[in-house]
């Protein structure tokens, strides 16, 4: 079975703690699209917009680790992923979210119970609060966050966030 | 060639050349122009003298048509005019003759009605005059004047510039070369200075944004990193020195005493007991020096093939294992790719086999026996072990320090170990083209991080 899935992410390793753990409750036979989205706030310069490019707005909060732990995870579950995408959403009323969930054909929404975003307020906002308020069913996953982890920010985060291992 | 030099003359090259061209131009469309002018005179004077000489009235008309000629036209140096009755029988070779002309001027003239020919510096301008009497060649010739004085003239003024724009251009060149590399002398001077007596000096930086600068900031930090690798040089020395005469002194000294005065059967015993354990460390000492003095080399004399990360882990668990009961490795595999051949590297197995089990028998050492949790994962393009222990931690500000050789943090007073470890485990992993990672929050755990380059085929 394909589902689409929607993760609101700050592009911290931590936050794919909930992919994480999508992944290794999921059954086997389904496959994912995932969607990796971040609110970003556009900019109102018209010089800014007009060498608009949304891979370089991504690439601005994506850093290298965040994409290696990515591919560590898009590797173990190599038969289930089927794609990963990062995006940015740029919206800011509700029904421009519900258009967005529309298009992008999301099934399924899964939230982090109780993390903190670690985001420069001024260029991101949170999403948390639209994907509440839609239609699509939303999942809250918690993990044990531990912020003091001398690991913090590298790939090696992913590798031990209190998801119960299977070995 | 200097390259101040180079500049100087790439600079003044090109703008000779310019110049020369653009002068040679100038000279050239200006004497065309003074030619064709001075034909159009030479004819006007042609009709003129033609209407004077040949239309045979005597009227005042010609009178004063000669009057206006003698009062307004200047006389032209060698100012003379011909005239030859058109004959269709002549064929105009005594003419020419006379005239010093080829005879294709002739011919010329009476087919097109008029002609130009130029000999040295005198110029001859034909043209065909219908008068009363019938139709005359009429052929005006003069010394080009203009040509004479303002071509000569220009020709200096040219040169003169030409030769007033080089020596200004020369000087500028000369001088704006310099300026571009005084900088670089600089930083020449400075680095000759710098020797390994002293190393701390550096090049001045500017807060200029351009590439002499940035020159100026590789340099130092090429300069930091020979300062450090020296320091870790004669550090290393003293160390090993010190730490090599440790257990020498205790075993000289035990013997000392020993041999002072005849001691019982245990006494004996015991001495050559705590000597063996003394010459036992030295033994391992050295040991460990000699394979960090071979991993420091490129690595060429090892073997490397394809091998399995994990197995190698595994390995190291059940050694580790048995070596120490109370060891507790777990080996987290929940992460690990479903492809196998993406956690496969190429690398030599004993000297990773070595690697890890040094990380994490010290993951152990240090956490007190407390769990150490071994993962293991795959980006796209590289293999990641991750090593995590709950122990005792490395001081922040003694984390730059940990790959000295020898080099023991200061919280490790009651453990054992000689600080080769992770030197020894970093030239390793630096053989695989691999990056090693290690943070740690003092008294809550240290988490090293290694990724090598994946096996590719």
């Amino acid at each position: 079975m394909k589902k689409t899935i929607l993760l609101p992410t700050d592009f911290s390793i931590e936050s794919l703690t909930v992919l994480k753990t999508v992944l290794s409750e999921s059954a086997t036979e389904e496959k994912f699209d995932i969607i990796l989205l971040h609110g970003v706030h556009l900019t109102d310069s018209i010089t800014d917009l007009l060498f608009y490019s949304k891979k370089k707005i991504i690439n601005q909060f994506v850093s290298e680790e965040f994409n290696e732990a990515c591919s560590v995870i898009q590797n173990k579950y190599a038969s289930k992923i089927n794609s990963i995408r990062k995006d940015i959403f740029t919206g800011f009323t509700q029904s421009a979210f519900n258009n967005y969930a529309e298009a992008t054909r999301i099934d399924e929404a899964y939230l982090p119970e109780q993390h903190q975003w670690h985001f420069d307020k001024r260029k991101s906002f949170d999403l948390v609060p639209f994907i509440k308020k839609s239609k699509l069913s939303v999942q809250q996953i918690g993990w044990n966050s531990n912020h003091n982890i001398p690991e913090k920010g590298k790939v090696a985060e992913i590798f031990f966030n209190g998801v119960p291992s299977h070995s | 060639m200097k390259t101040q030099t180079k500049i100087t003359l790439l600079f003044l090259i090109p703008f000779l050349i310019v110049l020369s061209l653009f002068s040679g131009f100038v000279y050239y469309s200006f004497l065309n122009y003074s030619h064709n002018d001075f034909f159009r005179l030479l004819e006007l004077r042609a009709i003129t003298a033609g209407k004077i000489e040949l239309d045979d009235n005597t009227t005042t008309n010609s009178k004063e048509i000669k009057e206006l000629r003698d009062q307004f036209f200047e006389r032209l140096p060698q100012e003379k005019d011909y005239f030859f009755p058109l004959d269709k029988a002549e064929s105009y070779h005594d003419e020419s003759k006379l005239l010093g002309l080829p005879f294709s001027f002739f011919e010329s003239v009476i087919k097109n009605g008029k002609a130009d020919f130029r000999k040295n510096n005198t110029f001859y301008k034909g043209i065909i005059y219908y008068s009363k009497k019938g139709r005359y060649i009429v052929v005006a010739s003069a010394e080009n004047y203009y040509e004479l004085h303002h071509s000569a003239y220009l020709k200096r003024t040219l040169f003169f510039s030409i030769l007033a724009a080089f020596i200004i251009s020369a000087v500028t060149s000369f001088y704006f070369s310099k300026y571009i590399f005084k900088p670089l002398q600089k930083i020449t001077e400075r680095v000759n200075q710098i020797s390994s007596e002293n190393l701390h000096l550096r090049l001045d930086e500017t807060n200029k944004n351009d590439e002499l600068n940035e020159l100026a900031m590789t340099f130092n930090t090429m300069l930091d990193r020979i300062e450090t690798s020296f320091e870790t040089q004669n550090n290393f020395i003293s160390n090993a020195s010190h730490e090599l005469r440790t257990p020498l002194t205790a075993i000289i000294g035990e013997a000392d005493v020993i041999l002072s005065k005849d001691r019982s059967h245990e006494d004996y015993k015991e001495a050559i007991q705590i000597m063996l354990v003394e010459a036992e460390k030295l033994e391992g000492k050295t040991r460990a020096l000699l394979f960090l003095a071979q991993t420091g080399f490129n690595g060429k004399t090892q073997k490397f093939e394809k091998i399995r990360i994990d197995q190698v882990l595994m390995d190291v668990k059940e050694t580790l294992e048995r070596i120490n009961q109370k060891n507790k490795i777990h080996l987290d595999m929940s992460l690990l790719p479903e492809n196998y051949d993406m956690i496969k590297v190429n690398g030599n197995e004993q000297l990773l086999h070595l690697a890890f089990s040094n990380i994490i028998s010290n993951g152990c050492k240090y956490s007190d026996n407390q769990t150490v949790n071994v993962a293991l994962g795959a980006s796209n393009n590289s293999v990641f072990i991750v090593i995590k222990d709950l122990g005792i931690g490395i001081p922040e500000s003694e984390l730059k320090f940990i790959y000295d050789p020898f080099f023991r943090a200061s919280n490790t007073k009651n453990y054992e170990g000689y600080g080769i470890g992770l030197p020894l485990t970093r030239n390793i992993i630096r053989m695989h083209r691999g990056e090693i990672d290690v943070k740690s929050i003092q008294n809550q755990g240290t988490t090293v991080q290694i990724n090598i380059p994946m096996y590719k085929i």
